[in-house]
């Protein structure tokens, strides 16, 4: 659900409250769910930035696998083709603990540039996986700037970051906003913040002006401390990078699934934020259509970024 | 337009039936109407019995503003009134012309309403052509264990055969395997498109307003429709037209109050109603912070008698929660709705009623960081309605009903103004406007003295007017969002799809014997007005939308099937079971990812697909003595087939529960204590579970090989609730009876602190994790009501 307001502190609240009352409460049970035959996941974000691009290659796991990291698909080929035909290889890394297949840039080299349309292809075990995306324009971050907001009751003080920044004018830009936090990429599900021109959803509106402000206080960390309650997403001295990815459209849709099916708060907030579970979309498809079935997704972005260390 | 063609030669056949019966009018037969009322406060009452001791195939009922009307020979008669907790009349007639005839009953003193035995064989359910309805009465309501100790007229309807609830907290009610938005609710005649305060754990219904609530599950009488499950019929008091009488209560979660009495002495009385909340007041306390959830709601009622035939009535409903997110946050929403009524009794055969009303949800959402950044959502539906009613009893127990039903909506999808950085934007989407228009006729008639039919039709249509724009989608695989390809503009008053559905309805019964009847029924009936929600518990977000060029109208058929019998000696225990079975088609479902809310192309990210929901219900009633209660337990089936989910095969419900038990018992230990309990079983309702798990850019998404829904069910739901009411004084200590009646409702619900699962979910845990750590998953149960509460309220009456 795409709310224009951050309705997340006020499920920690109604949790907390009704904990306090003794009405709902969230128990983690045990569960059965079996097993299967695993699955290759392609998960293919690349950008511009001036570094090393990779692409992870991984087999699903059975879900409560929790000792395991994701086996690794090794000796698979895979390559990015532009549309003027250049080819950008990525090599299997053997050392990768994460399945990862990297293009090295040259000195100064980037990979993509905007309005290029870039096709994946991945062989592996004698399958081959094709995905497609164009490289969308993105507009610079202008600034990052604190944001205080006194802790009352059983709410701390919360000091957060909120960066500045303008959508390009026309419809139809869709971003997805990643944050560093001491270096560190904010990467849980509740972390997700993508944007559809300055607003959260298409129906917005909000086009060609600066992004609305669920989106700006979108780049926080989401922690909690040992009793649930929120925990100020700054302290002093903290620094924040903010980076502006552009992405297409499809993958606006499919962080909005990835939102649905892995970001549960659970408690209260059951009743009315749980969607059926369902599998998330993939915008790779095996060009043998009654081949193995594929998961994950590949992006090319552009890329701004900025970075601010807070004092306060 | 689509006519069923197949319907044809048995429409003809009942108009056949229709005519020959109209013209049977015999020699020298005379006419008996009037209204029947309650002596003590003047309010009407509704399904009263006229029962004529000489001629036992002879009887009426009151309709719901309290007139009857029946037809016999010349000649002399005794002619019984009776209504349940009243004592009963018999009038001797000497029938030689048309005559009208008001009767007052008397209300049962307090003491013999529990221990004497009342005759009510006359009006039980194997008397009655009606099936699959259940009536509940505002008394049995209140001595059911609650929540919080606050009677509730939609948690009470929980205890019904046929009725089920995702779970606890969630708003609505499901009938016979239909969501909640396949319920047309109506308060005195307003439909309700939001019937809950507080997130669903309670609903709008004040109970100290209402007068009578009546569920019609299948066998939908042609003067409803619109919705494809069932039918809640709230009435609402009128307001005591003899004295002046104030209610009121005090509880844990909030408080009412309700006032009424005559204006002008039997000419004209009133009736209002007020609750408020103040769980926000303890929040406010905890967090002194703006954040809580209250709610209010106001009900009033007045009526003017103009003369001997003609009355009016004017009810009003105004209701609202807020949520308080924050100081710069806000989220309320709420319903206000209007009903004009004009009663007519045109002559001793015709009744009639016209009523207007106004009916309008909306919400409101929106935050004010400051002048520079805000933002302000309002979506709404209204809805206008003119719905004339004619009734005319022809005689020889035969009643001709027939109207039209005219209605027009106005749907607000969302008025948006924001505003970011100083600039602001209005991103409001248009409005949608329908006309959604009905007639229908029909007609019951007993064939013998054992064989009684009910047969009608319903015939609706639909109308997606403009302004507005029509958008063609492309075809993908079924799943996928699909995105217009095309559009087209329409002028205002223009029509961008429209489409027409004959609704034929019939039912019969046939008496085996004094105590035992068989009834059946089939009714077809249209929705096309829809709800969109795709969360397990409706949430006041969720919006209505019309049916356009490309939301095609729902449609149901639904059979019954039925055995009513009274047993005992006394016909004390009344027992049924009723089969049924209902088809729909074009049910809405939702693509993964859906966006419900302002989204102009909301259109593509639905799926249409078709349902069916069977089941068995049996109910056993035990009416008399110190102990009463019943019995309900319900075998059903609810599922759906949906092209792109569950790979195109059927698939239960969210709220589809193969075994549904409830137990409720009422004990009167003296004049001053009653108890209740009640007990519930429902097998747990399904889910889907993930076997697989992947990472995309660090995240944990589950995954499920098998692509199916809810193949998996939650644990078993069960629950025990007790009440304890305690009658204040009723002397005062030199004798004489106290003025004011009051008493205490002591109340545990969830006896054994059971943690029913209200859903279960997937995660990772919340912990930060390196590339290189495993990420841990975990699986969660939520329990709405995860404890015993118990809770006690205090209510008086003078």
């Amino acid at each position: 659900m795409h709310l224009p307001i951050n309705t997340r502190p006020f499920w920690h609240m109604a949790i907390c409250i009704c904990a306090w009352f003794c009405w709902s409460c969230d128990d983690e049970v045990a569960i059965d769910t079996g097993s299967a035959d695993p699955l290759l996941n392609i998960d293919a974000w690349i950008n511009n930035k001036p570094e090393p691009q990779r692409i992870h290659l991984t087999l699903s796991q059975d879900y409560f696998d929790n000792k395991n990291l994701p086996p690794v698909a090794s000796g698979a080929k895979v390559k990015v083709t532009d549309s003027n035909g250049r080819v950008y290889e990525f090599v299997e890394d053997a050392t990768s603990q994460t399945g990862a297949y990297t293009w090295q840039p040259q000195n100064g080299e980037v990979l993509g540039s905007v309005g290029t349309a870039y096709t994946l292809e991945v062989e592996y075990h004698g399958e081959t996986f094709i995905a497609t995306s164009t490289m969308k324009r993105v507009p610079p971050v202008d600034s990052l700037t604190l944001s205080f907001q006194e802790g009352v009751g059983m709410m701390d003080d919360m000091y957060r970051a909120e960066f500045w920044a303008k959508d390009i004018a026309g419809k139809g830009d869709t971003y997805w906003l990643r944050a560093y936090k001491n270096g560190r990429l904010l990467n849980k599900a509740s972390e997700i913040t993508s944007a559809y021109d300055a607003g959260t959803s298409s129906g917005s509106g909000f086009d060609g002006v600066t992004f609305i402000t669920p989106v700006r206080m979108g780049i926080n960390a989401n922690d909690v401390d040992d009793d649930d309650r929120p925990t100020s997403p700054l302290v002093n001295g903290d620094s924040v990078y903010v980076e502006l990815h552009s992405i297409n459209l499809v993958a606006f849709n499919y962080l909005a699934e990835v939102v649905s099916q892995a970001n549960r708060m659970g408690g209260i907030s059951e009743l009315f934020t749980s969607a059926p579970l369902a599998n998330v979309s993939t915008n790779i498809v095996n060009t043998n259509a009654n081949g193995s079935a594929v998961v994950g997704f590949f992006n090319v972005a552009a890329v701004s970024g900025r970075g601010k260390k807070f004092y306060f | 337009m689509t006519f069923n063609t197949s319907f044809r030669p048995g429409i003809q056949i009942l108009l056949l039936l229709l005519l020959a019966s109209l013209a049977a009018h015999g020699q020298n037969r005379f006419t008996i109407s009037g209204t029947i009322k309650d002596l003590s406060n003047g309010e009407t009452l509704i399904g009263a019995t006229i029962f004529v001791i000489e001629n036992k195939a002879s009887g009426a009922v009151t309709n719901a503003y309290g007139f009857y009307s029946i037809t016999l020979p010349q000649g002399n008669y005794h002619i019984e009134y009776s209504y349940m907790g009243f004592e009963r009349i018999v009038k001797q007639v000497d029938l030689r012309g048309n005559m009208a005839l008001d009767i007052a009953l008397p209300p049962l003193s307090k003491v013999l309403e529990e221990v004497k035995i009342v005759d009510e064989s006359r009006s039980s359910g194997a008397k009655n052509l009606e099936m699959s309805v259940n009536k509940l009465d505002i008394k049995t309501i209140q001595k059911l264990p609650a929540l919080m100790g606050e009677v509730d007229v939609i948690k009470s309807l929980q205890f019904l055969p046929g009725v089920s609830q995702v779970g606890e907290g969630s708003s609505g009610f499901n009938v016979r395997g239909g969501s909640v938005g396949q319920n047309l609710v109506l308060l005195d005649e307003a439909p309700v498109y939001n019937s809950s305060h507080m997130l669903g754990f309670f609903s709008v219904f004040n109970p100290d307003a209402v007068k009578d609530v009546k569920l019609y599950k299948g066998a939908i009488p042609s003067e409803f429709g619109g919705r494809v499950s069932s039918v809640l019929d709230v009435r609402l008091k009128e307001g005591n037209n003899k004295k002046t009488e104030v209610d009121g209560g005090i509880g844990f979660i909030f408080s009412r109050l309700a006032v009424q009495g005559p204006l002008i002495e039997d000419k004209a009385s009133y009736l209002i109603a007020v609750r408020r909340s103040y769980v926000d007041a303890l929040s406010t306390l905890l967090t002194s912070n703006n954040f809580g959830l209250n709610f209010y709601d106001v009900t009033v009622k007045t009526n003017y008698t103009l003369n001997q035939k003609n009355r009016l009535y004017l009810s009003g409903f105004l209701g609202r929660d807020n949520f308080g997110l924050s100081d710069d946050a806000k989220f309320n929403w709420g319903n206000k709705s209007a009903t004009l009524r004009w009663n007519s009794v045109i002559n001793s055969k015709w009744f009639s009623n016209v009523s207007a009303v106004f009916s309008n949800y909306n919400y409101n959402l929106g935050f004010n960081e400051d002048e520079n950044n805000q933002y302000d959502w309002r979506s709404s539906i209204t809805n206008y309605v003119l719905k004339p009613d004619f009734s005319y009893f022809t005689g020889r127990n035969s009643e001709l009903k027939f109207g039209l039903e005219s209605s027009y909506y106005q749907f607000n999808p969302s008025t948006t103004i924001g505003t970011t950085n100083g600039e602001t934007v209005d991103s409001s989407q248009p409005k949608k406007y329908a006309l959604e228009m009905a007639g229908y006729i029909s007609h019951k008639v007993a064939l013998s003295s054992r064989l009684e039919l009910q047969y009608g039709l319903r015939f609706s249509y639909f109308n997606y007017l403009g302004p507005g724009t029509a958008y063609t989608y492309n075809d993908t695989i079924p799943g996928r969002k699909r995105t217009a390809i095309a559009e087209q503009h329409y002028g205002s008053g223009e029509s961008i799809a429209s489409y027409s559905n004959p609704e034929p309805r019939i039912s019969t019964k046939y008496q085996l014997d004094d105590r035992t009847s068989i009834k059946a029924s089939f009714s077809r009936t249209a929705q096309y007005v829809h709800f969109i929600s795709n969360t397990s518990a409706s949430n006041p977000l969720n919006i209505w939308t019309p049916t356009t060029n490309n939301i095609k109208p729902a449609v149901g058929n639904q059979y019954t099937l039925g055995y009513f019998t009274d047993l005992g000696r006394d016909a004390n225990y009344e027992f049924s079971a009723e089969t049924f079975y209902r088809n729909t088609s074009n049910e809405i479902d939702y693509i993964n990812g859906a966006e419900l809310l302002n989204n102009d192309r909301l259109e593509g990210d639905l799926l249409s697909g078709k349902g069916r929901a069977y089941g068995l219900e049996l109910y056993l009633q035990k009416k008399k003595g110190l102990i009463t209660g019943w019995v309900s337990y319900t075998l059903s089936r609810s599922e759906l087939k949906v092209d792109g989910i569950n790979k195109g095969s059927w698939y239960p419900t969210r709220f589809d529960q193969t075994h549904n038990l409830k137990v409720v018992g009422s004990y009167t230990i003296n004049e001053k204590w009653s108890t209740t309990a009640d007990f519930a079983y429902m097998t747990g309702t399904p889910t889907t579970y993930p076997n697989q798990r992947y990472l995309s850019q660090g995240v944990l998404i589950p995954y499920n090989t098998n692509n199916t829904r809810n193949d998996a069910r939650l644990s078993a739901y069960h629950r025990l609730d007790l009440a304890l009411r305690m009658e204040g004084r009723t002397v005062r200590n030199n004798g004489r009876p106290r003025k004011n009646k009051s008493y205490w409702v002591f109340s545990v619900y969830n006896v054994y602190g059971r943690r029913n699962a209200f859903s279960t979910y997937f995660s990772q845990s919340s912990d930060r994790v390196t590339a290189l750590q495993p990420i841990q998953t975990q699986a969660h149960r939520v329990s709405i009501i995860g404890s015993m509460v118990p809770s006690a309220s205090y209510n008086f009456k003078f």
